[in-house]
C-alpha cells in the first residue's frame, strides 16, 4: 500500500512540475521573412508531396536539377490519409522536410505551430495568385506557403434533359436554378433535379458559396460571424431543394455519377476532377459546366494545396527556390498537363492548353472571385459543426435560422485557436 | 514503478544475506527489457497523458508543448455540457447494453449447439461461426453494406416478397444503430462461442446423468447444472466483451461515419474526432471518462456474477 501511495505522489510531483512555471507566451507579433540569397539553388532539397502529386513530382523536378546543377530534390511521397500526422510528428519532433504540400485547410494550423517558414515577398510576388488562394496562405496578415494548384465548384447539369424541360440557357439567378430543377424533374425526365450534399462531411463546401453569394461573411479578423441575415437566407435557399423533394437527402455514396450519367440526377455542384468521372458514366457531350448562380454575385469556394517551408528546414534557401520555380507559369502549365492540377497562378491560364477547353474556362472564370474559409487553426472542427448542423436542416429536423444560431455559439465556444 | 524497482534492492540490502540478493539483482534483470518497455511505451504515455488532460493542449503547440496553461478540471467539466459527448455517451450505453447480452446469448446459443445437437458438422459449423472474428473489419462492411442497401440489398429485398416496404437501414437515425449492434453482435460472437464449447465439454457427463435421474429436463439442467457451472466463464465473457464493446469504434467509422444525425457516433469515435481537430488535452480528457466507464463496467460485472457462497 505504501509503495503504491509513492508512486501516486511521484505521479502528481512529475505533472506539477510539467505544468509549473509553464504557460502561454503573450501573443508575438507579426513575423517578418527573411530574404533569400541571389544565384543558383544547391544541396539537397527534401520535399514531401501527397497523392498523385507525390508520385509524379520526383521525375518532374529534373527540370528544375537541370537549370540547378548542383541542387539534389528528393521526393518522399506521403499518403493523404497520413499526411496531416506525418506533418504533425515531424513538427513535434523537429525532423521536418525542407518543403512540404500543405492542404489549404491545415495552413493555419500549421502557421500557428510557428513551425513554417514566412514566404520571403521578394522572391515570390503575390499578385500573381489567385486571391482567394493567397489568403489560404495568409494567417494573421503574414504569409506562409505559395499556392501550388486550386480547385472550385461550379454547376454541372444535363444540357439535354434540360432543353426537353424547356430551358435553353444555363441557370443565371437562384430562381433560375430553382426553376430548372423543378422543370427537368416535372418534364425532364429527372429523377432528382439536383443533388446538393445533404450535410455529412465537406458539405460546407456547397454550403458557403450559396452563403458567400448572398453576401454572408462567415468571420472576420476577430472571430467567426455565421449568424446574419445573408447566412440564414443562404440556408433557408439549400434547404428548399430538400423539402420540396428536387434534392436526394440519402443517395449512397457513389451513386451520382451514375445516376447523373443515366439522367437521373439533373444537376449537382462540384469540382474540376467530376467531369472526367461522369464522361465515364456515359454524360460525355450531354452537359455543361455553368458558373454558379448569382443572388448578390457568383462566389465559389477554392480549394487545392500549397506548398510551405520548414523554420528546421536545412536547406531554406534552396526550398524557396524550388517553390518560385514550381509557381513560374510555364511551370505551372507543364504541371497541369502531367497531372490536371490547375494552375494557382492567374497568367498561366492564358496558355492554350487552358483555354481551349470550354469546361476548364467556367472553373478559370469561377476562380478569380472564389473564395476560401478563414485560417483559423479551428476551422475544420467549425467546419464539422456546420455539416451536423446541415444535416439536420436538410432533414427538416431544425430550421436554418437556429441552425445558424447554433453554429456561432458553437463557433464561438471553440473560438479562432488564435 | 520507478519507486518500485529502486527501494526493493535497497531495503533487501539491510536485513538479507548476499546471495539471496544477489538472485533478487538477476530477477530484476530478467524482467527489465520488459519493465523498461513498460516504463517507456506504457507507463509514460499514460501519465502524459493524464497530464494532457488538466492542460489546454492543442495541435497547435508541437513545438513547445511545455508552454501550455494549466486549466485544472476545465476540460472535464466541458465534456459534461457538450452535447455531442453526450449524445456519444448515450449511444455508447445502448450500444453496450443492448450488445453485450446479445452477443452473449447468441454465442451460448450456438456453443450449446454444437456440443449437443450439431455433431455431425461440428467442425463445420466452428469454422463458419468463428470466421467472422478473424476476417477484415473493411470486408465485413462492404458486404453489409450491400445487404442492408435499401434498393438492391438482400434484406430489404426479403422483406419485399412478404410484402413489408423496408427502411433505409443505414440512413436512418431509429435503425442505423439497431443495424450496427446486430453486425457486431454477428462479428463477435464467434470468439465467445469458442470459450463457452471450452467451458461446456469441461461440465462433467455424470452431473447430467444425476440430474436426469433425478428427473430434470433439458431446461431444468441447463438451468441448475449447466448455468451456474458457466458462471466464471460467463463472467470472463461479460467483462471482455464489455470493455470491447465500451470502445467500439470500427463498426461507426466504416459503416455510418457516426451519422446519420450522430446517432452512431460513439465515445471513441468522439475522441478520435476531438484528436483530429487537435484538441489534445480535451480528447485525452475525454479518454480518462472512458477509461473510468470501462472500470465502472467491469467492477459492476464482478459483483453481479462473482461466485456466491
Amino acid at each position: 500500500m505504501r509503495k503504491r501511495r509513492t508512486v501516486a505522489i511521484v505521479a502528481v510531483a512529475a505533472a506539477l512540475t510539467l505544468t509549473a512555471g509553464c504557460g502561454r507566451d503573450a501573443g508575438s507579433g507579426q513575423e517578418q521573412a527573411k530574404a533569400v540569397d541571389a544565384g543558383k539553388a544547391t544541396g539537397d532539397i527534401t520535399v514531401w508531396a501527397m497523392g498523385t502529386e507525390g508520385e509524379k513530382l520526383a521525375a518532374f523536378a529534373k527540370d528544375f536539377t537541370a537549370e540547378n546543377p548542383d541542387a539534389k530534390v528528393n521526393v518522399t511521397a506521403v499518403p493523404w490519409d497520413a499526411a496531416h500526422q506525418k506533418i504533425a510528428s515531424a513538427i513535434a519532433a523537429k525532423q521536418t522536410p525542407d518543403v512540404s504540400m500543405i492542404g489549404t485547410t491545415w495552413q493555419g494550423e500549421f502557421a500557428k505551430t510557428g513551425a513554417l517558414d514566412p514566404t520571403p515577398p521578394d522572391l515570390i510576388d503575390s499578385a500573381a495568385f489567385f486571391p482567394g488562394a493567397w489568403a489560404t496562405t495568409q494567417v494573421n496578415g503574414t504569409s506562409f506557403g505559395v499556392p501550388w494548384y486550386v480547385e472550385t465548384r461550379a454547376l454541372y447539369y444535363r444540357t439535354d434533359i434540360a432543353a426537353k424541360a424547356g430551358v435553353t440557357s444555363p441557370p443565371k439567378t437562384w430562381e433560375e436554378l430553382t426553376a430548372m430543377t423543378k422543370a427537368m424533374q416535372a418534364k425532364g425526365g429527372a429523377k432528382w433535379g439536383i443533388y446538393l450534399q445533404p450535410g455529412k462531411t465537406g458539405s460546407w463546401q456547397t454550403v458557403l458559396p450559396f452563403a458567400w453569394s448572398n453576401g454572408a461573411s462567415i468571420a472576420d479578423d476577430k472571430g467567426y460571424t455565421f449568424d446574419s441575415p445573408q447566412m440564414t437566407e443562404a440556408l433557408q435557399y439549400y434547404q428548399s431543394f430538400f423539402t420540396q423533394k428536387v434534392s436526394p437527402t440519402d443517395l449512397p455514396n457513389g451513386q451520382l455519377e451514375p445516376d447523373f450519367g443515366k439522367g437521373a440526377i439533373g444537376a449537382f455542384i462540384s469540382g474540376p476532377w467530376e467531369a472526367g468521372l461522369v464522361d465515364e458514366q456515359g454524360a460525355k457531350g450531354k452537359y455543361a459546366v455553368a458558373p454558379l448562380p448569382t443572388k448578390q454575385s457568383s462566389t465559389s469556394f477554392i480549394g487545392g494545396s500549397n506548398v510551405a517551408v520548414f523554420k528546421d528546414a536545412k536547406n531554406r534557401d534552396g526550398a524557396w527556390k524550388f517553390i518560385q520555380w514550381l509557381s513560374k507559369p510555364d511551370v505551372q502549365v507543364k504541371w497541369y498537363q502531367t497531372v490536371t492540377d490547375l494552375p494557382a497562378v492567374q497568367s498561366a491560364w492564358q496558355d492554350p492548353a487552358l483555354t481551349s477547353d470550354p469546361i476548364l474556362t467556367t472553373f478559370g472564370e469561377q476562380l478569380k472571385t472564389a473564395k476560401a474559409p478563414p485560417s483559423f487553426p479551428t476551422w475544420e472542427q467549425v467546419a464539422a459543426s456546420l455539416d451536423t448542423e446541415v444535416e439536420k436542416v436538410v432533414n427538416g429536423k431544425e430550421t436554418p435560422a437556429a441552425a445558424v444560431k447554433t453554429v456561432q455559439s458553437q463557433a464561438q465556444s471553440i473560438g479562432t485557436g488564435a | 514503478m520507478a519507486t518500485v524497482a529502486v527501494r526493493a534492492p535497497a531495503k533487501s540490502a539491510a536485513g538479507t544475506p548476499p546471495r539471496t540478493r544477489r538472485r533478487k539483482w538477476t530477477g530484476w534483470a530478467f524482467a527489465a527489457p520488459f519493465v523498461l518497455l513498460f516504463l517507456v511505451f506504457s507507463a509514460l504515455p499514460v501519465l502524459a497523458s493524464l497530464v494532457m488532460s488538466v492542460t489546454d493542449l492543442r495541435s497547435t503547440d508541437l513545438r513547445h508543448p511545455l508552454a501550455v496553461n494549466f486549466t485544472g478540471l476545465d476540460n472535464y467539466i466541458r465534456l459534461f455540457s457538450d452535447e455531442l459527448f453526450l449524445r456519444s455517451a448515450l449511444n455508447t450505453v445502448v450500444f453496450v447494453v443492448v450488445g453485450v447480452p446479445l452477443t452473449m446469448v447468441i454465442a451460448l446459443a450456438a456453443a450449446n449447439g454444437l456440443n449437443s445437437g450439431l455433431i455431425r458438422f461440428r467442425a463445420l459449423f466452428r469454422v463458419g461461426f468463428y470466421l467472422p472474428v478473424v476476417t477484415s473489419i473493411v470486408a465485413v462492411a462492404v458486404v453489409w453494406r450491400f445487404l442492408l442497401d435499401p434498393e438492391v440489398g438482400l434484406v430489404d429485398n426479403l422483406l419485399r416478397l412478404i410484402g413489408v416496404d423496408g427502411p433505409n437501414w443505414l440512413a436512418d437515425t431509429s435503425t442505423a444503430m439497431p443495424s450496427l449492434i446486430v453486425m457486431t453482435a454477428w462479428r463477435n460472437f464467434g470468439t465467445m462461442m469458442v470459450i463457452f464449447l471450452a467451458a461446456l465439454q469441461s461440465i462433467p457427463a455424470d452431473l447430467y446423468e444425476a440430474a436426469t435421474l433425478d428427473g430434470a429436463g433439458r431446461w431444468q439442467q441447463f438451468r441448475n447444472v449447466t448455468l451456474p457451472l458457466l458462471r466464471p466463464t460467463l463472467l470472463f465473457g461479460a467483462v471482455y466483451t464489455g470493455i470491447g464493446y465500451l470502445q467500439v469504434f470500427e463498426e461507426p467509422f466504416v459503416m455510418t461515419q457516426g451519422g446519420p444525425l450522430s446517432s452512431t457516433l460513439s465515445v471513441s469515435y468522439h475522441i478520435y474526432n476531438q484528436f483530429g481537430f487537435g484538441n489534445y488535452g480535451y480528447a485525452s480528457a475525454a479518454s480518462y471518462v472512458l477509461f473510468v466507464a470501462i472500470v465502472a463496467l467491469s467492477v459492476l460485472q464482478f459483483r453481479l456474477l462473482r461466485e456466491r457462497d
